[in-house]
Formats: structure tokens, sequence, C-alpha cells
């Protein structure tokens, strides 16, 4: 599968949260959310198409690595992007994302793009934190800021393709260094970046792909 | 669903309705079974159906029981491995989703039995050893994946599962390893989170596989692929000399962090065998023929070598030159003395940063041939010695582990060649072997002794050169710059700050070492102060960052073993005073050159105080490594590197002095008492209550930015600005809803109304938060309150700004500002104290200029001792300072000019001696010191200013029954006599907001209004804090005012 650049992401936030099921969500479409179904995978990639380019997403979650120092600090600086979610019901999980924040921040490089994720935007009748105050700690602290639901699939694409749209916006204005994987970016294989899509490279990746046989 | 959906619909036909049922998972097992062999025409069909067998599980896994049992009981685990074996079936294609699938699966799973029985057959380590087609980056995050989450399954139960005792097999952790010089950042991470979960399950002979089969081959080309990547370090530094890509040098010292890190987390499971091994392997194979090695000179050219060494053959004599040892890669001092800070920055284990520091310290040429065995031993009963060495395993770890796996049942000999020797090491001397190690972990007395027998009675011990801890001295010269010391400093106090290192060892060993009659402890003490007094000169080529250490480290190792008393000889002390002092002539040049100098020098103050030293977050920046530059273009932090242009030549200057003046005041055990200038207990805060009568208010509508409007009242105290709103339960009392300070505040008439002026209020100091604190128009009932307003901002903020500068002059000693030095005032402090009374005596009511508000505590009671107004010293200058304000209240007080230095001037000496002289001063504030009677010191008057005083509309009442009983309470003895000292009084009284001295008003002729002051009330602070309380609890002294300590006190005296 040729793409002009991959992008790393990673996924962070308090657990049950629902993190692996945002990420399966988006990156495997064939797995269609059901209500009664709980379902998540920690490591997945989709191709993406950003201004008429192939743009494969990477993403890793990274549950179960908090117990060693030497894991936390080092899985932050290879992405590119992160999202840090949280969930709508459950207050707890808000209150830690200063500390979610303060790491990643202390750990990635500078240019790392995060996005602020409430999940289980569906479970309104038992939210604990209110839109508004999502939309004030990402004002706050500049990051971008969505509500989505991994059960319905409301906003999954979005909030992957923005952060993604914002990376790319970032290696045009030449922030990002791309020739250093060590920010999460990957140059692909296809010769030129400016190379139009090609062919059968579109839609969902990998995995993804087989649905359409 | 709907694509899939034709697929079912075809050929097969009987798909259930129902996606998520038993049957659709029979349905789909029918389908594995019709297509065991996959082909171009069914590798579709399957890839959905394995698809949808993950989601059929896990939804049976949290629904229905039956799912799993007809899937365990169908064994179809076995049909993934017999799809994933075939040739067309390895495509990545179908790999990938059988990986997905196995991966959602052990992922999602809640049911333990169910996860049990998934592992009981062996499939999942079939499925482990599979060689998939790992150039495939899906393939190979579904795949290592695969192996974390397992190994987020490991415990003591489910370990007999994946490691198999007697085969010796044990693939999760094998497989896993052999991925960790992976290309992908995230699989390496995966891998040492793999092997530490296992590393963590208490499994004695799993762990001991690990240890003799695994161990050597894994921890050899571990420190191996470190080694190779502090080569690429190192030239990467070597190259990049003007911080051309500190980009790719910061993500080199990231990545070799992880490394560190990630050996941390090994040695802290505190897995014994385990850690005698890394430990081994990293002090032989890495630290000491590489980073230590690089400490010693550089060698001289091979040729010349060799040269010299024939020509010594020649001549039949033995000259010590190693030409293999030359030869040996080596990295620069810089980058040598950076990783060794890392080690005992990041690094606790005992035995190992023990041996590090000890090589380092006692070490010789010898070392490298023989390793710190000494110190080992006495860890360590039967060692594996490592000959010390650095370079490639001959065996990558593929191999190596092959080998095991190949050779189960035979016993794996440690091959020659992997630079391990089996051999117990030399029975270790028991004195020495038994007293490090018991030394190590609990130093007694006893046990001090001898540790200073053996260091001491061994003449070859403390006669020893020590080339490697004589390097590391050499480097903290700083007569060129500081490039080096700043590592050394950094290795220093990482040797010394490092829990795994007693640090009484390490002192002891530091001052026992000698050579003839010099001793280590000594030589760095004196480097430390030649580092200080170098870095307080003017021009220095001293980063702050080094000052900042090197004074942290005098105060370390000058800290007496017994006490917490710091012991220095007074020659060494008289070199850091001199550098204090030194610092401050170089700051006198800087007060006043910038207009900003106050606003820089409150800053520096405030970073000073909210940073505290961090060596290891300093060592995890990269630039360090690179030579000292001064351009901020680089991104450096200013600390970190030196001053560009004047402004950040002056902060350096502010900031040494700040760092010199802490250090002294830590050697003379004093407190800071002149620092901050603004003592924020002593500020109107938000939500506060002020009593406000008789002060002055000027009412006013905000109108913000988003067209809101509030009806506020203006009241400018000495040091803020304050918007109240009416109370609503007492009369006359405000609720403070905003304040800023007056030094911030600007101001801006509008051109269009007259009646209208734009307020900003600027966010003082360094903050990210450049908005300001209020920005606004307010508009007043007409334009003469409107011009008084104006007026009072304006001169608000220029006389607070005045007073602090004073503040300033006396804390640098300008000259013509204060006579002795700083210190041999704070000495002299408590002295005043008691000479205060009488004067306190007298006053309880505050006299005030209308329009200032100030801070009282109603509530204070006695209590309050003598020597808590000492520590408040610093009042004296701002009473003093703040009088220039009063002057305008003073028959022929005359406008007050925005100059600093006029007010100043009218400090000078002769005035203050000529006055300290007259009778009715010393009355009512006796001085002990030349350099209090300056402070107190009277100003001139001033010509009249031409500001309309607002109170002469608004005041036309007398004194308040309160400030009557203030008035009542005078006491004569502080009376003053002549009108120049009671104008001084009256200046003082107003400015520093507290209740005194109001008796000396009311005798006086020029007396002739009282207004209120603004007293906040509703609120306890603590007493000592506060230097308003602390007067209150002087009055209490004196009998004759202490009925009145405990009623709210207010009342302003104004003239006319």
């Amino acid at each position: 599968m040729s793409y002009a650049y991959l992008f790393k992401y990673i996924i962070i936030g308090d657990t049950g949260v629902g993190k692996s099921c945002l990420l399966l969500q988006f990156t495997d479409k064939r797995f269609q959310p059901v209500h009664d179904l709980t379902i998540g995978v920690e490591f997945g990639a989709r191709m993406i198409t950003i201004d008429g380019k192939q743009i494969k997403l990477q993403i890793w979650d990274t549950a179960g690595q908090e117990a060693f120092r030497s894991i936390t600090r080092s899985y932050y600086r290879g992405a590119a992007g992160a999202l840090l979610v949280y969930d709508i019901t459950r207050r707890e999980t808000f209150n830690h994302l200063t500390t979610w924040l303060e790491d990643a921040r202390q750990h990635s490089n500078s240019n790392m793009v995060i996005m602020l994720i409430g999940n289980k935007s569906d479970l309104d009748s038992r939210r604990e934190v209110k839109k508004e105050e999502g939309e004030a700690f990402a004002r706050e602290h500049g990051l971008v800021f969505m509500e989505t639901s991994a059960r319905t699939a409301a906003n999954v694409e979005e909030a992957f393709i923005n952060t993604a749209k914002e990376i790319y916006e970032k290696i045009q204005e030449g922030v990002f260094d791309i020739n250093n994987e060590a920010n999460g970016i990957k140059i692909g294989q296809q010769a030129t970046p400016t190379n139009p899509a090609l062919p059968g490279a579109g839609g969902a990746g990998g995995a993804g792909n087989s649905g359409c046989c | 669903m709907f694509r899939s959906r034709s697929w079912f619909g075809g050929p097969w036909g009987g798909r259930p309705k129902n996606r998520l049922s038993l049957e659709h998972l029979k349905y789909l097992y029918s389908i594995l079974e019709k297509n065991t062999t996959v082909s171009e025409s069914n590798r579709g069909l399957l890839v959905e159906s394995l698809r949808c067998i993950a989601e059929i599980l896990i939804w049976g896994d949290q629904h229905d029981s039956l799912v799993f049992d007809f899937f365990l009981e169908k064994n179809m685990l076995s049909y993934f491995l017999h799809i994933m074996r075939q040739k067309s079936g390895g495509s990545s294609f179908v790999c990938v989703q059988l990986l997905q699938t196995l991966n959602i699966l052990f992922e999602n799973i809640r049911n333990e039995t169910s996860l049990y029985y998934l592992l009981s057959n062996n499939h999942v380590n079939s499925i482990m050893v599979h060689k998939f087609d790992f150039s495939d980056e899906d393939v190979m995050g579904y795949y290592i994946l695969f192996l974390k989450t397992l190994s987020l399954k490991l415990n003591t139960h489910t370990i007999h599962f994946f490691y198999n005792e007697h085969t010796n097999d044990f693939p999760l952790y094998t497989e896993a390893i052999k991925f960790f010089n992976h290309p992908e950042s995230m699989v390496r991470i995966a891998v040492r989170t793999i092997s530490l979960n296992v590393y963590k399950v208490q499994n004695s002979s799993m762990l001991r596989f690990i240890r003799d089969k695994t161990a050597a081959p894994y921890f050899s080309n571990l420190v191996w692929f470190i080694g190779k990547h502090i080569l690429e370090l190192d030239t990467c530094v070597r190259t990049d000399i003007d911080h051309q890509s500190n980009q790719k040098l910061s993500n080199l010292v990231a990545e070799h962090l992880d490394h560190l890190h990630y050996l941390s987390d090994i040695l802290l499971l505190d897995i014994k065998d385990l850690n005698a091994v890394l430990t081994e392997h990293l002090l032989h194979k890495l630290f000491v023929p590489l980073y230590i090695f690089s400490l010693t000179p550089a060698p001289p050219p091979p040729s010349l070598a060799v040269v010299t060494q024939n020509l010594a053959a020649v001549l039949n004599r033995n000259v010590d030159i190693d030409i293999q040892e030359m030869h040996n890669p080596r990295v620069s001092s810089i980058v040598a003395l950076y990783l060794l800070s890392l080690v005992f920055l990041v690094v606790s284990h005992a035995p190992l940063v023990h041996a590090l520091a000890w090589v380092i310290l006692n070490g010789d040429h010898s070392v490298f041939k023989e390793g710190a065995a000494e110190i080992l031993n006495s860890y360590v009963e039967h060692r594996l010695v490592v000959v010390p060495g650095f370079g490639e395993p001959n065996e990558s770890l593929e191999q190596a582990l092959d080998t095991v796996v190949g050779h189960a049942s035979s016993s794996y000999t440690i091959s020659e060649d992997s630079g391990v020797e089996s051999t117990p090491a030399a029975a270790p001397t028991p004195t020495i072997g038994e007293d490090a190690a018991s030394r190590l972990y609990n130093i007694t007395d006893e046990e001090k002794q001898l540790l200073q027998q053996t260091t001491a009675t061994s003449p070859a011990f403390s006669e020893l050169t020590k080339p490697f801890l004589d390097t590391v001295l050499q480097t903290l010269d700083c007569t060129e710059n500081d490039y080096l010391a700043l590592l050394s400093l950094c290795l220093i106090y990482a040797m010394s700050h490092n829990r795994g290192i007693k640090n009484e060892w390490f002192e002891h060993v530091l001052s026992k070492s000698m050579r003839g009659s010099f001793s280590y402890k000594t030589a760095l003490i004196e480097q430390l102060l030649s580092i200080i007094t170098q870095s307080s000169q003017t021009s220095s080529r001293i980063r702050l960052i080094t000052v900042e250490i090197a004074l942290e480290l005098l105060l370390t190792f000058t800290k007496s073993a017994v006490d917490e008393a710091l012991c220095i000889t007074p020659a060494q002390q008289s070199l850091l005073f001199g550098a204090r002092n030194q610092s401050m002539l170089v700051l006198r040049n800087f007060y006043k050159s910038e207009d900003i100098f106050l606003d820089l020098f409150e800053d520096e103050y405030n970073e000073m105080r909210k940073t505290q030293l961090n060596v290891e977050f300093l060592c995890m920046d990269s630039n360090i490594l690179l030579p000292p530059t001064g351009t901020p273009l680089t991104g450096i932090s200013f600390t970190r590197r030196l001053p560009c242009g004047e402004v950040e030549k002056a902060r350096r200057a502010i900031r040494v002095y700040f760092l010199l003046r802490r250090t002294c005041q830590k050697f003379l055990n004093e407190k800071e008492s002149l620092l901050p200038l603004t003592n924020v207990v002593n500020l109107v805060q938000v939500e506060n209550v002020l009593d406000l009568n008789n002060s002055d208010l000027i009412a006013c509508t905000v109108v913000s930015k988003d067209n809101t409007k509030q009806r506020r009242f203006l009241v400018i105290d000495a040091l803020q600005l304050i918007l109240v709103e009416p109370d609503a339960k007492l009369l006359g009392w405000g609720v403070a809803k905003f304040v800023g300070f007056l030094q911030d505040v600007e101001v801006q008439g509008d051109k269009d109304d007259s009646r209208c002026l734009h307020i900003t209020v600027h966010r003082g100091g360094v903050t990210n938060n450049r908005t300001p604190l209020l920005s606004a128009k307010f508009l007043f009932d007409d334009h003469i309150r409107c011009m008084a307003a104006k007026q009072r901002l304006t001169k608000g903020r220029s006389k607070a700004r005045q007073k602090k500068m004073y503040q300033i002059a006396q804390l640098i000693e300008i000259p013509g500002q204060m006579d002795s030095p700083i210190y041999s005032v704070c000495g002299t402090v408590a002295h005043n104290s008691n000479t205060r009374m009488v004067q306190k005596g007298a006053s309880l009511t505050a006299s005030r200029v209308p329009g200032f508000a100030a801070v009282l505590r109603s509530n204070n009671s006695a209590g309050v001792s003598r020597t808590q107004m000492a520590q408040n010293r610093s009042l004296e200058g701002i009473r003093n300072e703040s009088g220039s304000r009063a002057r305008r209240r003073s028959p022929n007080a005359g406008s007050n000019s925005p100059s600093t230095l006029r007010s100043d001037r009218d400090r000078s000496p002769s005035i203050s001696g000529s006055h300290s002289s007259s009778q009715s001063r010393e009355n009512s504030q006796p001085r002990s010191t030349g350099a209090r009677s300056r402070e107190s010191s009277p100003r001139m008057p001033r010509p009249r200013s031409e500001e309309i005083p607002l109170e002469d509309f608004q005041h036309s009442r007398n004194n308040s029954p309160h400030s009557r009983s203030g008035l009542s309470h005078h006491s004569p003895c502080s009376r003053s006599h002549t009108p120049s000292r009671v104008l001084h009084h009256d200046q003082l009284s107003t400015h520093s907001g507290s209740p005194r001295e109001p008796t000396l008003m009311c005798t006086n002729a020029l007396l002739s209004q009282i207004n209120g002051g603004v007293t906040i009330a509703r609120e306890v602070m603590p007493a000592q804090s506060s230097e308003e309380t602390s007067f209150i609890g002087n009055d209490n002294d004196i009998p004759v005012t202490s009925t009145e300590s405990k009623c709210k006190v207010r009342g302003t005296i104004e003239t006319v």
C-alpha cells in the first residue's frame, strides 16, 4: 500500500474511556457499532486522503504500558498526533486530563498535535461533564476539541481526520521535520509526494480494504 | 454488513439472520471447514469470516457463554494456524486479519476461564513462533501488539501456558526480544514492555531460564546496540558545533534516555540474578571501556605511538603504551561526562552505581583490564565475570537465541566469543567483600570507622593516582568557558545525589582521597569557588545554570556530616562573599540603565523562586552537549546560554546576584527579609471586604470589551488599584471586585469624551498569559472626577515604581542610599524592634491620604512578638519611599515629579544625618544603626501639587469617633516637636497604611481633616506575616493603647 506520508498516532487517557473502541471504529469500518457489544483493538491503520494525497494513519493504543517509567516516557515521542480521550459520563476521567497532558507535553516533541476527545456522547442521560467544560479545557490548553461516540460512530472520522489535517498543515508550514522519523512521520515509498492518488489506494487501508472484495 | 451480505447470500446460503449469535458462529465454522485451503477465490470470504468470528466471540464472552464453548469444542484456533501456515494463506492479506482477530480476542476477553481455555492448547505459542512477513508494517504492528497483549496477561498462573519448563521454551519472550533493535520505535517500545512484563512475573524457574539462557546474549546485544547509538550521538556532537542539527541530537539523546530508563526499570524490578548479569555487562562492556576510557587523555596519533614503542624496544626500556587500547573507540570527554551524569541521574541500582563511582573516584588504568571486580565481588557471590571491552558481540541475538532453542536439552555454555566467562570470581577477600556489602546498605558509625581504616591505612589506596577523578576536576576550569565544567558539575551533582550511593561514602572517599597533602574535597570546593568568583565578574563566560549548580554543590560539600551546619573555612567564605559583593557591583551598573529595570528585577526574582534546580531536567536538554552560545535564536532557554544584548546582561547580573545572595544567606543562616519587593500578605485580595468609610472613592462605570457595564468605585492604595462594590450588609464598606498593581497600570484619556478613561492593567512579570488583567473603559460622573482619577493612577504608578526602585537601591547598596552592607543590616534588625514600640504606642489610627486603601486586620489581638516586626523591616523602606506621596498633603508640598532620582537625592546621607540628630525623630523612632537612620531620613518638602484633591468635594465631615478615640490615646513621648518631623511621620504612616502616629498629626497645626482609611475586616491573617499586625502587637505592649487593640481602627489624617 503506497502512501505519501504515514502519521503515527497514540491514544491516551484513563482506562475504560473507550480508546481501543474508538481506534477500531476508525481503522476498521467493517466493525459496525452494535449496541450491546464493546469491542476494541490496540493497533490499527487506515488510509485517508488529504489535499489529494494518500496518508496512512497508524494508531497505537498504549494501554497497559503505564507501569514502567521507561515506557511512558518513550511512547509519546514517536507520535505525530495524540488523541487525549475522556469519558463524558465519568467526571474523574476529565479531572485526570491535566496529568495526561503534562505527561504528553513533557515527553512528546513540541509539535505533536493533541486532540481532546470527549467520548461516549451517546450516553447523554448519564453525562457528568458538560460539553462547555471540554471546550473550555481545550481552549485553555490549545487543543482541538470534539465529542465523539465510538458506539454510534459519531464524529469518530472527524476526530482522526481533523488531527491529520492539522499535522499535514504543519508539514506544509515546515514546522515538522519530516526527515526525522522520531517525529512520528514517515515519508512513503510513493516516489513524489505530489503524485495523484493511486488507484486502489483509496478507502479503508489494510484490513479495511478486504471489505470491498 | 451490506457489503458482506453479498458473499453470504450467495453460494453458501443459510446464513443466519442474526449476525451476533451462536448460529452465525456455527455457520462461520462451516465455512472454515469447507475452505481449508486458501485460494485466490475464497480469500475474501475467509478474511470476512475470521473477522466476524472475532466479533461473535467477544459478543459471546459478554453475553452468551455457549459461543465460546463452541469455539473451543471445535478447536477453531487450529484452523487459524492451518490457514496461516499455507503459502498463499501466509500472504499479509490473510495474516493481518488473523492477527487482528487474535488481538481482538485476547484484548477483549473478560472471562478468565475462556482465556485459560484459549491458552491451554499450544496453538498460541505456535502462532507466536510462526515467521510472518515482518516487512509489512501492519503485520509487524499487529504481531507485536499480540505479544504485548499476551504479556499483559502474564501472572504466576498463566506463565505455564507460555513457558515450558521441560523443553526450555518461552516463545513469547524469545520471539519478542528478537525485535529489540527494530527500526520502528513503537515496536521497540512494545518489546521493552513485553520483556518487563515477563521479568515482573515471580516465577523462579522461568527467571532461571531467562538468566541462564537468554540474559547474556540479550544484554550483550542490548548494550552493544546502546553503545552504537552513543557513537552516533558522539559524531553528532562533534560535527554540530553550530547547533545546526540540534533536533537530531535531541532525538538521539531522548532515545538514549529511553534506553537508560529501560535498564533502570529492569534493575528496579530487583531480580538479583538478572541484575548481576546486566550490571556486569553494562559496566564492563559499556561504562568502563567506553565512558570511563573516554575520560583518559586522547592518545597520540598511532604512528607516533608505534615509533615511541619501537624506540623503547630499541632502548630496552619499558614504555607502557598499549596499542590495542589506543584503537578502542572513544567518545569526546564532553559526551563521556554527560553520559556518566545520566547514568547517575537515572540508575540507582547500588552495585552498578557504586562500582562506577568507585572507578571514577579511585580507579586507574588497570580498570580497563580488570574491571571493577573488587566492588562487584562484594555484591555477588559467584559472578559471571565479563571481560571489559567495548565491541560487538560475536553472535547476534537471534543466533544466540536459536542456539538456546536448538539445544534446549543440553545445557547452554556461554561461548567464549560472547565475551562472557563462566568462571566464578576469585574468592573475595572476606574483609573487603563483607564490609563493602554491609556498608552500602546501612552505614553505622562502626562501619564508617572501618571504611576510614580501609581508605586511610592502606597507603596504596590513598596514594594511587586517580586519573579519572583528576580529569573531572580539571574540566571544572572555566577560564575559557564553562562548556566542560557544566557537565562535570552535573556528574558530581548526580553522583552525590544518587540514591544508590551512600552520601557518606561518596564524601568520605572524596575527602580521604589524597595525593600528598592535597585533598580532593578541598580541591573540589576551591574549584567551585573559582567558578563562582568568575561568574560574578562583568562579561563572565559562565552560564547561569553553571553558577546555580556550583552554588548548590558548594552547599552540599560544606554541609557537615554531623549536623545541618555549614562548615567552610574563613578564606573560602570570604571568597564567596567577595563574589557576592562583586556581583552587586556589576548589578549596580545596570540599575536604571534600562527603563524596565524594575520589571526585570521582579521577574528574575519570581523566576528564581519558581524554578527549582533540577539537574535531571537539565540533562534531558541535548543543548548542553554543544558549545555554549549566546544567541536566543537557538531556542535555548536563558539560563542555559550566555546573555545576548543589554537587557539580558542586566537579567543575568540580577540573577547572579540573587543566587549569590541566597547562598550567602544560607551560610549566615539568615532568612531573606528584603525580597520580594512586594509583600503579598499586605495586598488587598479580590473579595476582601474593606472599610471605606471616609476614604476616597471615585464612582465609575467599567465598560469592558464585550460591552458589559459594571458600576464600581475606584480606590487607589499605595500599591494597588482596587475596584469595589458596596457591601450589602455594612454601610460604608465595600467588597473588592478587582485588584491590580498600580505599577502595571496604563491610563489613556479619550479624546472624544472627557469623562472617560481607557485603563489597562497588565499582568506583571513573566507569564505565558499575555492578556492584560483588565482592559476596560472607565466612565466617570464628570470630567473633574475623571481628571482626578487619571492623576491618581498616573502618579500612583510612578510612586509605586519609585518606591520599589528605592528598595532595590537599598538592596544593592547603591552609594548614597545606604552606608552599610545589607547583610550587616540584616544582622542588626533584631535590635530595632523594641525601639519601635514607643512610636507604635501612638499609632492606633491609620493616617492616610484619601483614596489610598490599606489593609488592616481588625481581629488581630496581642501576641505578636517584636522580632516579628523586625522581619518586616523592609517596611522601613516602604514607608520612607512612600513618604513622597504624602508630600502633596503638606502645605508647601508641590507636584511630585515622576523622577525617582529626585526622591533618591532627598535621602542623601547628609540630609539624613542632619535629621537623625534631630531629637524628635529619635524620640519616636530611635535607630540603632546608621542604616536605619538613613531609612528614616525625611525628604524636603516639594512644591504643591496641582492635583485636584477629590476629598475637597467629598469630605466635609471631620474626625470620626474612631479616629478621635485614636487620638485620645496619644502618647506624648512620640510627639514630634518640629514641623518637618511631623511631616515626615505623616508620610510614613500614610504610606505603610498602618495605624500609627495619628497623634503626631493631631497635635500638629497642619492636621485639619481626618478621612477614613480603608480597613479590611472579616479576615484573619497570620500575625507575623503582616506588618500591620506586628504593629498592633506592639501596641499591646503599651498599656495606654491596649484597649484599642481589638477594635476596628481607621481614620486618615488629611492635611489641607
